[in-house]
């Protein structure tokens, strides 16, 4: 399985670096934004399986902000916010316009860790379903192919024994001429 | 995570061992769910009542599908076996229970834009050539997604149709959608679709002028939704209600029906199709063999049928 490509947003250097350190540590493949915008940069150039974002930023773009690019960018992408303590009704708002879940400060890193795990698990099984669907189109092209080449040919030679059968029935011609007519025809 | 895996599996397996030998007591696995196991004549009786409802007809090497698509509703209804859960079924009056085994028995597998191929076929060869043809004379045009599952079909076909024609087309249309499946009729008449179904055959340039998000999921606009009429149908059953149709779209549903029922359905298709009408049907399927009375013929890299 691959690793899970995580962008981290954090204005607050402290808890960008611990989060980053910590992700890496568990073999993720993590990129850093010290902002909003640094992040929709990051967002409009890269694929990232997960964005883990503070909800509260300075700059212009929020991460309801961040949230909203992910989600135009890539519906396959996963966001996390995290909030303060006592800022629930925000991180509400967040769920409903996609996010996959929020955590509250301060972070628990074992708790954040069983939530990637649960999103690698998500995307196994969809790139599973994915592949699935992949070769079952593969397959579904093909034999159309076949069977409508065939479809064509049948129609073409029943038009063709029905004709040689019209030709072979014609009164008042002689066998021999119905016979070479109807080969030719 | 560790799954409980049977010990001794070898111990038994000698083929020489005389008695036969005990059945392996086995350990149920954490998380996985206890099934109620269906009998061969519990398969009999079920295979018989769903084929009565919607022709579908579960082959004996497919009972399994009872079991995994059933489950579920057992659960639900507390029965702890087949037979129980027929006559509850049965002795239903308000025939929900019915209703929901269809829901439950049914493949409603369908995309946006499935196979590309027909969509391509209406756009520049079929729906030119109707539009011609129907020139100054009144009547609506009349396009039928016979087994339109969630309304996916019919909206590509609304979707085709709105590219064409612009936003107010002056040409009088009538877009049906039907299918035997209540839940699935009822998704499609409300047009909203989770991200799963959305990714799927619908660029993102369709997606943003098409559909708004509501959340999780995404809503046909009004202006495609309102283009189509939904209606559940059983194709097992009289067609004399339809009227004629200009175009028919009869894709993966036949798969599911017995060689006779093919047979009798493409008639009763053939029976309410304009004579200068179209059929669609699945890009795997054929009628060679089914309905003599339609011609296969080629555009591009579609085959449509016309009538003799
Ligand atoms: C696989 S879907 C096909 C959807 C769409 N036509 C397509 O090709 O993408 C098959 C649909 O046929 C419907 N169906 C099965 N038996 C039927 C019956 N007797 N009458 C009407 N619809 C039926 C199912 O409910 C299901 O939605």
């Amino acid at each position: 399985m691959q690793a899970l490509k995580i962008l981290v947003v954090d204005d607050d250097p402290v808890t960008r670096t611990l989060l980053a350190k910590r992700l890496s540590k568990e073999e993720y493949q993590v990129d850093t934004a010290q902002s909003g915008v640094d992040a929709v940069r990051s967002i409009a150039d890269n694929y990232y399986d997960v964005v883990l974002t503070d909800l509260m930023m300075p700059g212009g773009v929020d991460g309801i902000g961040v949230l909203e690019t992910a989600k135009e960018h890539n519906l396959k992408t996963e966001v996390m916010l995290i909030t303060a303590h006592g800022s629930i009704d925000n991180a509400i708002i967040a769920m409903k316009k996609g996010a996959y879940d929020y955590l509250q400060k301060p972070i628990n890193f074992d708790e954040l860790i069983l939530r990637l795990a649960k999103i690698q698990n998500l995307k196994h099984l969809m790139k599973n379903a994915s592949d699935l669907r992949l070769a079952m189109e593969t397959t579904e092209q093909v034999s159309s192919e076949t069977i409508q080449n065939l479809e064509m040919t049948v129609a073409a030679l029943e038009e063709r024994i029905s004709n040689i059968r019209t030709i072979l029935q014609r009164a008042g011609v002689s066998a021999e001429e119905r016979i070479s007519m109807a080969l030719v025809g | 995570m560790s799954l409980t895996t049977p010990g001794n599996i070898s111990r038994n397996t000698s083929p020489n061992s005389a008695a036969p030998a005990p059945k392996p007591e086995l350990k149920p696995i954490p998380g996985m769910r206890k099934t109620v196991k269906i009998t061969p004549a519990e398969v009999q009786l079920f295979s018989k009542y769903i084929y009565g409802l919607c022709g579908i007809n579960i082959e004996a090497s497919k009972s399994y599908l009872l079991e995994t698509r059933l489950g579920r509703m057992l659960e639900n209804e507390k029965c702890d076996s087949f037979t129980t859960f027929y006559h509850k079924i049965k002795s239903d009056p308000s025939k929900k229970l019915e209703h929901q085994m269809v829901d439950a028995m049914t493949t409603n597998e369908t995309l946006f834009f499935r196979d590309t191929n027909p969509f391509e076929l209406l756009k520049h060869k079929i729906l030119p050539e109707v539009f011609d043809r129907r020139m100054g004379k009144s009547g609506a045009i009349r396009i039928w997604s016979a087994a339109c599952s969630t309304g996916q079909e019919i909206y590509s076909i609304a979707i085709t149709l709105r590219e064409l024609l612009g936003p107010t087309p002056t040409i009088n249309l009538k877009l049906m959608g039907t299918d035997i499946s209540d839940a699935a009729i009822k998704q499609a008449s409300y047009g909203v679709y989770n991200k799963f179904e959305i990714e799927r055959g619908l660029p993102q340039e369709r997606l943003q002028r098409y559909f708004s998000p509501s959340g999780e999921t995404w809503r046909i606009k009004d202006e495609i939704r309102s283009m189509a009429s939904f209606q559940k149908f059983n194709l097992m059953g009289s067609f004399a209600s339809l009227g004629k149709f200009d175009i028919i779209f009869c894709r993966n549903v036949a798969i599911y029906f017995t060689f006779e029922d093919r047979v009798k359905l493409f008639e009763k298709i053939a029976d309410v199709l304009e004579p200068d009408g179209y059929l669609i049907i699945g890009a795997t399927e054929s009628l060679t063999g089914v309905c003599p009375r339609f011609v296969p013929k080629r555009h591009l890299k579609a085959i449509f049928y016309q009538l003799k």
